[in-house]
């Protein structure tokens, strides 16, 4: 029965192929008909929408289960397995640019007529880019796909010509570069040490086997590690994160915090489930990775006086959260990692899009100010709330009842492992994160009385129009903070809706 | 089952729904804010003594990915716990009645304070590990929000310093015990505590034992507040408003002892063992530290929090004699605390109002004098916490010296002696501040400045308050008969 070299379902990848033809359609449109905004916003939309239902399909399945494509003929391996946890990391990217098209909705009649197709497209290749590479399990497609999430922010993050967005991205752009280094070398020692360009776990015993080639294998692992720390903004790999965030207009900066780090962590858990049976030695270096991570992102989260890049330091201490469980190596510490993701990927997005809000009502000089957040609470309880739930699940305190779950999630595997130490650092830094949120919230709760005087209101230097007009905040705004509380709320109340997506 | 979700869903809806209205309550309903959190507390209440009588049980799978179940019961442990939380609950809203709240919307300090029973009464309700440290940390992010909205204040730095050290402490202990409870499940294969008890703890390694052991005492001797790490406390009654302390003292300071009851003794007697007499030290340290503190401070509130870390000190030492009589006794001076800690800090808040500060240092018209209602309460609420026979306070702290001088066999016998010796002598400083606080401010002539008496609400919490001390002074049976056939179950295994 002799077929194509490789199979091909449409249906499976239909979560990749969707943002990749949405950015080619948005292309093609704008050729042909220019000057138009709204039209590409829907195109986008669209395209994202319909990948995130053909995920429908894979989220819940029982464990060892996956949908396949590209194999190669005759039962040989397959390019393409989706098991639960890369679908619901696929579907959590769609959203999640969905999400950040939504934010930056209200942006675009400031920008130049052309950009607006250049920004879709550019969302679109990055989020395709991270659908991909979740689902990857070659080398090759696996290194192409991760680049395909990092490059195209890179112009995202400069499209807006300030200098500040510049030096962002550059910074962005140096982390890319080096980590694409790193993860092309890692590629090519995992070649030589296995001999197969498939992330496999019997690609990596074969390795692990042979004694002459086993050090090249975990050098492969530790630099890979490295590779992605980069992208996942890991403590020492992390000095790119709050230049590149700051700079970046907010809905970047909020797509960087989500689909970015959907992304980078999805390419981590293809590797981690490929060398999972080696046991423990390639992977020590994750725990102290995480540590540090950790408490680096929250000490200097702490120091911070701007909420943006108070969330990137976040950033780096969530991501530290992230891979904690992976110092433990089972399927359990997958699992748990995704969910972990998937909770603060929500809470920061919800977190982003109040803040996007605040921006259109204060200007962006307030907003982003932290001591502007004085009586929040009073000023604007919806959007107050919101914010406080966003942070309280970053915190993992109840009622952010999703993020104290994800803690207990990703602290289990530790202990399961008997990692005393790094469970005792784990817990000390859930007390620096709560230090860290409960700063921001006692602004927002406190009465405001005390404040109105102390500062003026401040006039944004250059966006004055933007404050002067703007009293309420766009619709599209609007929707995407209700969509994320919602979602939020929900899963809090029962947060099974998410831990079940990611299998049995 | 249905009688036991009202319980708690009654105060979760109005806690939210009083949080989310704020702007609507404002200013000129204050009243209705109040009352419908009354009618919600007595509701509870009324839910909270159906579920007393009747024991129902409600298991249901919640998180079936982490093996996390919905399972709530009532037994003979937790139901005093119970009673005395919703009892409480309904005292605060009946306080804040005559003695409203400052600093904020008054809708969203009810809804606090419903948040808080939620979590309490959630957390003593619990009969699975996690759901267990779930409700626990419920409790937090309202208190904190009472403590740093609602506090004293005349010092914003001091509370926002009280309210943040108060909140940092407790995650630090909450998610140590949270490592413990990971620890403890994983390596015994079940989250349900009765199920935790009953095995107590066949099948885990001596030095499993000890490490989970350890984890746990640390975390939740936070919570207690067991010497070294009572820090937290002090301020956070200070600053906080009455109905916070008194929620904080009477209610959440339980959570603690009961976490070591379920999560320590039960499910891990060899491990706690080991570690008793490290506990039992530092509790007794507790006793007279807190002791001599008391006699120096010149703030009251901050005075009654450390005669907290005292009485939680007999508390700790009743846990680790390892017999029936001492966690009976423990159990028993932790009812008798709630009901004692109540009744003084809802007296000093009051005071704290008319007077402007809490100040020992400045003079003032004799309580015995001016205000006989106040002075009769102080007078009960004093006599009570040195421990004199016939009150409430006897009985805990009584039992738990007698069972530390004869301690399970396992226990050092020569240590938990002397540890019963400088108890007694804690026991005496006790009695020396007491009478040191009530020459100060209750004996004497003067009569200025004139303040009022307790009225309305204020005065029919404050004599509910007496009378509970006096009751369960004279028949400590309702309690004890209770509490006593749990004890039996968990403390077999101990002292065989």
């Amino acid at each position: 029965m002799s077929q194509a070299v490789v199979s091909v379902n449409a249906g499976t990848l239909l979560p990749v192929l969707a943002p990749a033809v949405g950015a080619a359609v948005v292309l093609v449109t704008d050729v042909a008909v220019q000057h138009l905004r709204r039209v590409h916003y829907l195109i986008a939309l669209a395209s994202l929408v319909v990948g995130a239902v053909a995920t429908f399909a894979g989220l819940g399945m029982v464990a060892g289960a996956a949908r396949r494509t590209l194999c190669l003929p005759a039962g040989g391996q397959c390019m393409y397995v989706a098991d639960s946890v890369t679908t619901t990391l696929q579907l959590a990217a769609l959203l999640a640019a969905a999400l950040t098209l939504l934010l930056s909705w209200p942006d675009d009649k400031k920008q130049s007529p052309g950009s607006t197709a250049v920004i879709m497209s550019l969302v679109l290749t990055a989020t395709a880019g991270a659908t991909a590479v979740a689902g990857a399990h070659d080398v090759g497609s696996w290194l192409v796909a991760l680049e395909l999430a990092t490059l195209p922010t890179v112009a995202l993050v400069a499209l807006r010509g300030a200098r500040s967005a510049i030096s962002g991205a550059i910074a962005l752009l140096t982390a890319a570069l080096v980590s694409f280094a790193l993860l092309a070398l890692s590629a090519a020692l995992w070649f030589t040490a296995t001999g197969s360009g498939f992330l496999t776990p019997a690609a990596a015993l074969v390795g692990f086997h042979d004694p002459v080639r086993r050090p090249i294998l975990v050098l492969a692992v530790v630099v890979l590690i490295a590779g992605i720390g980069f992208k996942l903004s890991l403590v020492p790999f992390h000095a790119w994160t709050p230049e590149a965030y700051d700079g970046a207009p907010l809905p970047i900066a909020a797509f960087l915090a989500g689909v970015s780090k959907i992304a980078a962590a999805a390419a981590l858990l293809v590797v981690i489930q490929a060398v999972a049976p080696l046991g423990e030695p390639p992977l020590a270096a994750m725990a102290i990775v995480a540590a540090v991570s950790m408490t680096l992102g929250n000490i200097m989260a702490l120091r911070q006086d701007g909420v943006v890049r108070l969330l990137a330091w976040s950033t780096v201490a969530q991501a530290g959260w992230v891979v904690l469980p992976l110092a433990a190596v089972s399927s359990a510490a997958v699992h748990a990692s995704g969910a972990y993701l998937l909770a603060y990927v929500l809470a920061t997005l919800l977190a982003f899009a109040v803040v996007a809000a605040l921006v259109q009502i204060r200007g962006a000089a307030r907003a982003r100010d932290l001591t502007e957040y004085r009586g929040l609470l009073s000023a604007h309880p919806v959007l107050a709330s919101a914010l406080g739930l966003a942070l309280l699940s970053l915190a993992g305190l109840p009622p952010g009842v999703l993020g104290l779950v994800a803690k207990v999630a990703a602290l289990r595997p530790v202990v399961t492992s008997e990692l005393w130490v790094l469970a005792i650092v784990a817990a000390a830094n859930a007390v620096l994160g709560v230090a860290v949120y409960l700063r921001w919230l006692l602004k927002v709760i406190s009465s405001p009385e005390a404040s109105e005087q102390a500062s003026p209101p401040a006039v944004p230097d250059g966006a004055a129009p933007v404050a002067a007009r703007a009293i309420r905040a766009h619709p599209a705004t609007l929707v995407a903070v209700g969509l994320t509380a919602v979602a939020l709320v929900l899963t809090s109340l029962s947060p099974q809706m998410l831990l079940g997506m990611l299998g049995r | 089952v249905v009688i036991l979700l009202l319980a708690l869903v009654i105060p979760a809806v109005t806690g939210t729904a009083l949080i989310l209205s704020g702007r609507a309550f404002r200013p000129s309903a204050e009243g209705n804010a109040n009352t419908l959190s009354l009618v919600a507390s007595v509701a509870t209440a009324g839910f909270v003594t159906a579920a007393v009588i009747n024991r129902p049980v409600l298991d249901q799978p919640w998180l079936p990915s982490l093996g996390v179940r919905m399972h709530f019961a009532v037994d003979g442990i937790s139901a005093p716990l119970l009673i005395l939380t919703a009892a409480l609950s309904i005292a605060v809203v009946l306080n804040a009645r005559s003695r409203p709240p400052h600093g904020g919307s008054s809708s969203t300090f009810y809804g606090c304070l419903q948040l808080v029973e939620l979590g309490a009464l959630a957390t003593f309700l619990a009969r699975d590990a996690v759901i267990f440290y779930l409700s626990f940390e419920i409790v937090l992010i309202p208190m904190w929000v009472l403590i740093s909205r609602y506090g004293d204040s005349h010092d914003l730095a001091a509370r926002a310093d009280a309210s943040g050290r108060f909140v940092l402490y407790t995650v630090l202990g909450s998610t140590l015990m949270l490592i413990g409870i990971l620890a403890l499940v994983q390596a015994s294969g079940t989250a349900n505590l009765d199920a935790l008890a009953a095995a107590h703890g066949t099948g885990l390694a001596r030095h499993m034992q000890i490490i989970i052991a350890a984890l746990l005492l640390v975390g939740m001797g936070i919570k207690i507040p067991v010497f070294p790490l009572h820090t937290w406390l002090p301020p956070a009654h200070t600053i906080a408003p009455t109905a916070g302390s008194v929620m904080l003292a009477a209610v959440l300071l339980k959570m603690g002892t009961y976490g070591v009851v379920r999560l320590v003794i039960a499910p891990l007697p060899i491990g706690f063992g080991a570690l008793a007499p490290a506990f039992a030290v530092v509790g007794v340290v507790g006793i007279v530290w807190g002791g001599l503190a008391c006699l120096v401070e010149n703030d009251l509130k901050r005075l009654i929090a450390y005669s907290s870390v005292a009485h939680m000190g007999f508390v700790v030492l009743g846990l680790s004699s390892g017999t029936t009589a001492g966690l009976q006794a423990a159990l028993f001076a932790n009812i008798a605390h709630g009901v004692v800690s109540a009744l003084l800090f809802f007296l000093v808040g009051g005071l704290k109002e008319r007077w402007g500060s809490a100040d020992l240092a400045t003079a003032r018209a004799a309580l015995r004098e001016v205000s006989p209602r106040l002075g009769l309460a102080l007078v009960v609420g004093f006599a009570a916490s040195l421990g004199l026979p016939g009150l409430v306070g006897f009985w805990g702290e009584f039992l738990a010296m007698y069972s530390a001088w004869n301690p399970a066999p396992d226990r050092p016998q020569t240590l938990m002696r002397v540890l019963v010796v400088v108890a007694v002598l804690g026991a005496g400083v006790a009695a020396a501040y007491s009478l040191r606080v009530l020459r100060l401010i209750w004996s004497g002539d003067r009569t200025t400045p004139a303040h009022e008496d307790a009225r309305g609400g204020e005065w029919s919490v404050l004599a509910a308050l007496v009378c509970a001390v006096l009751v369960l002074g004279v028949a400590p049976g309702l309690v004890l008969n209770s509490t006593s056939k749990g004890v039996a179950a968990i403390t077999m295994e101990v002292s065989r």
